[in-house]
């Protein structure tokens, strides 16, 4: 009996198997609906609409005003646009690959068995918790202004620097500095990273007579290839983003001097000083394009030197 | 005593006939039975949230059917949360007003027009008929000028006194100004720190209107054009020309370095250019222990030509459920005797005679009140209409300010780009 009903059970099976799956999956979207409908109403909803605001003239009190492509064709002979790019630029070239290779170093030093290690750990990550915070900036420029910490210390080893938050030329390292001091974030994953790393590796390496600089190139550095990308992308979006310490800093005005307008914080101006919302809309859409192209790039260059273990390379 | 007086202003201001009609405005009156509930938003700091605190209860005490719910933000966040607002049709039932945003809002139906409930639940009647027009737009009262102030040159006689030179008098002119800061640049020049005349008065926008209208040109078309030129512009900022030249200017390093604070305020610097409502402060950052206040300098051939701008406006939101009730606050805020001597001269002089009356005359309140009172033959020309846009334009001089100050541009550039951005900003 029960060997001929075997197939005709298979058979009847199928369909309320169907069914089960089914149903599995309506109470995942069930369960998903109120974060869907969040990230349609609150993600997807106004990102259409502030494309449609970018080709409009939009101040906010009038009806948007259809003007097809003008904000962007205005953009591009913009000398502040081009100044906010110019700065965001050197910011993110410079910044963060000295903020990845402090966070690397620090990760390597706290990597090895010491006393006291928790310790440093979370003394190191603690910065980046803080960092983008009111207080920090202020702090920040504190430190930096005339006679402030950085200037008088400096001042005992005969560098006369002056105040750098006055200086145009001495704002962007002083920008640069916090993002690196802020290093906690990625240092963190590269310790996981390293933790990964096989011990034996080094073992092997040191057999064959490899010094530590040669056991970091061969082995450290292409083990943690996926670590460094990961953090690598994560740090250029972050970093085109920055915004609340320019804020702060230049007390919104992105001076002295245009040399801390900042992207973002042209972008602000634009849209809240301004009420030019379409201006604004159409500057976010451009910077949603170029981090974009700037993702895709860093994904294709990163086939030649990403090296995923288990990859048959 | 003083809540009497209230009493009686209110009942003023409620009309001949008090019978509730609203007849003489036509605009409505307060419900003295319905339960009301109005928002009331200012700019500000702890001390003048203060002072609407007391103010507000006095109100409340005098209109108990009435609830003010009130909450105040620093200036720029303001005027963010404003906007933001206004786009939403959320505005406060009842807002303070800048004239620099006046037309921003005005124009586009965000602002009542409070024209109706004047001699209604309103009392202007103590207002000047020059003052009452700085806050209309094409014959609508869209706010309520609260106080008045206007420009003037404060210096500080222990600074003076240290460089070893003689103070500025009050009949110089721009050109003799400029040399006395120079002379000031020069004798300061070995102090610790480093003493300074005057910091670059041209990145003062307002004192470049005031400039054009000393020399007889409006400023403002009546269609919310620039009326004047690229080359009024670098005359202007030529003015301090000489000082620039001699690196006799405070310099734009220290300012940013200093902000929100500036060298006349911390002392540095022997002269400033501002709103007379500003003694207060000024004598609070700086600890001086006086600070003398002059007219503005004359142009060469030109008049004094000051004007009274209104230091602030009360505006009240078009979505308001409750304009009558709305009017009838910025009425008690505007006139009330006791709400004057609470405010002193924190918002600038009070606007009507009323308000003034207790105020307690002592002080940097009495310095103000004497300096208006001194000059004000000499404050004969009306506030320019500012046209929508203005703080745009405002900004960006300051801006365009700053890249001078660093020697990155020159008043040309200045000029040319400045007129290429207010194109653009006053459409």
């Amino acid at each position: 009996m029960t060997t001929t009903n075997a197939p005709a059970d298979a058979l009847v099976e199928r369909p309320s198997l169907r069914r089960a799956r089914l149903r599995e999956s309506l109470a995942g979207y069930g369960f998903m609906a109120p974060w869907l409908a969040g990230f349609f109403a609150l993600t997807v909803g106004p990102m259409i609409a502030s494309l449609y605001l970018s080709f409009t003239d939009y101040d906010l009190f009038a009806p948007p005003e259809f003007i097809g492509a003008d904000n962007y064709a205005r953009l591009l002979s913009d000398p502040q646009f081009l100044q906010s790019i110019k700065v965001t630029v050197i910011y993110v070239v410079l910044g963060t690959p000295i903020k990845l290779a402090a966070a690397l170093g620090v990760a390597m030093l706290l990597n090895a068995k010491r006393r006291g290690l928790g310790f440093y750990r979370s003394a190191f990550y603690a910065p980046s918790l803080v960092a983008a915070s009111v207080s920090i900036a202020i702090v920040w420029k504190a430190m930096f202004i005339d006679d402030g910490v950085v200037d008088s210390s400096l001042r005992i080893f005969g560098v006369e620097l002056g105040g750098w938050v006055g200086n145009p030329d001495m704002t962007m390292p002083m920008f640069i500095l916090l993002a690196v001091w802020a290093f906690g974030g990625p240092m963190v994953i590269f310790l996981a990273g390293l933790k990964q790393v096989p011990g034996e590796l080094y073992e092997a390496a040191e057999m064959d007579g490899a010094g530590r600089l040669r056991q970091f190139r061969n082995i450290t550095l292409p083990m943690l290839s996926p670590v460094i990308f990961f953090n690598l992308l994560m740090e250029t979006i972050g970093s085109f983003q920055v915004f609340g310490s320019a804020f702060i800093i230049s007390g919104g005005t992105g001076g002295p001097a245009g040399s801390t307008l900042f992207y973002t914080l042209y972008l602000y101006q634009r849209g809240f000083r301004d009420f030019a919302m379409g201006y604004a809309s159409a500057m976010a859409w451009l910077l949603v394009i170029a981090v974009g192209l700037i993702t895709i790039l860093l994904f294709r260059t990163s086939k030649a030197w990403v090296h995923y273990q288990g990859d048959a390379k | 005593m003083s809540a009497a007086g209230a009493l009686v202003l209110a009942a003023c201001s409620g009309g001949g006939d008090d019978a509730g009609g609203g007849e003489p405005g036509s605009g409505g009156t307060v419900d003295p039975d319905e339960e009301i509930s109005l928002t009331v938003v200012w700019w500000g700091n702890d001390d003048r949230a203060d002072r609407y605190e007391q103010a507000i209860e006095l109100f409340e005490a005098e209109y108990p059917n009435i609830d003010i719910q009130s909450q105040f933000q620093a200036w720029p966040d303001y005027w963010t949360a404003r906007a933001t607002e206004a786009a939403g049709n959320a505005l406060p039932d009842v807002f303070q007003m800048d004239l620099s945003y006046l037309s921003e809002f005005g124009t586009r139906g965000q602002l009542v027009d409070l024209a109706p409930y004047a001699g209604g639940e309103l009392d202007t009647s103590g207002l000047s008929d020059a003052l009452l027009a700085s806050g209309q737009i094409d014959g609508a009262q869209y706010g309520i000028p609260q106080s008045t102030n206007t420009l003037a040159l404060f210096y500080n006689p222990a600074i003076v006194d240290d460089l070893g030179i003689e103070p500025p008098t009050a009949d110089q002119t721009w050109e003799e100004y400029v040399a006395w800061a120079a002379e000031a640049a020069a004798a300061g020049a070995d102090e610790d720190p480093r003493l300074y005349g005057t910091g670059d008065f041209t990145g003062v926008l307002w004192l470049f209107v005031q400039y054009l209208v000393q020399n007889g040109h409006e400023v403002f078309t009546a269609e919310g054009d620039i009326a004047f030129t690229e080359q009024d512009v670098i005359e202007w900022l030529n003015v301090a020309q000489p000082l620039r030249d001699a690196d006799a200017l405070f310099p734009a390093e220290r300012t940013v370095q200093l902000a929100p604070l500036g060298g006349f305020t911390v002392n540095e610097v022997a002269s400033e250019f501002s709103w007379d409502n500003f003694l207060a402060g000024y004598l609070a950052d700086s600890g001086a222990d006086s600070l003398e206040m002059l007219p503005l300098p004359v142009p060469e051939g030109g008049e004094r030509n000051m004007f009274f701008k209104p230091s602030m406006l009360l505006s009240a939101g078009a979505n308001t459920e409750h304009p009558e009730a709305a009017a009838a606050f910025i009425s008690f805020i505007t006139n009330d005797a006791e709400v004057g001597s609470i405010f002193g001269t924190s918002r600038g002089v009070p606007a009507t005679e009323s308000a003034r009356s207790q105020l307690e005359a002592e002080g940097a309140d009495a310095q103000v009140l004497a300096y208006e009172e001194e000059w004000t033959p000499e404050i004969t020309a009306a506030t320019p209409v500012l046209p929508e846009g203005f703080g745009t334009i405002e900004a960006e001089w300051l801006r365009l300010a700053e890249e001078l100050g660093y020697g990155h541009i020159t008043p040309e550039e200045f000029a040319s780009q400045w007129f290429a951005e207010a194109e653009i900003a006053l459409g």
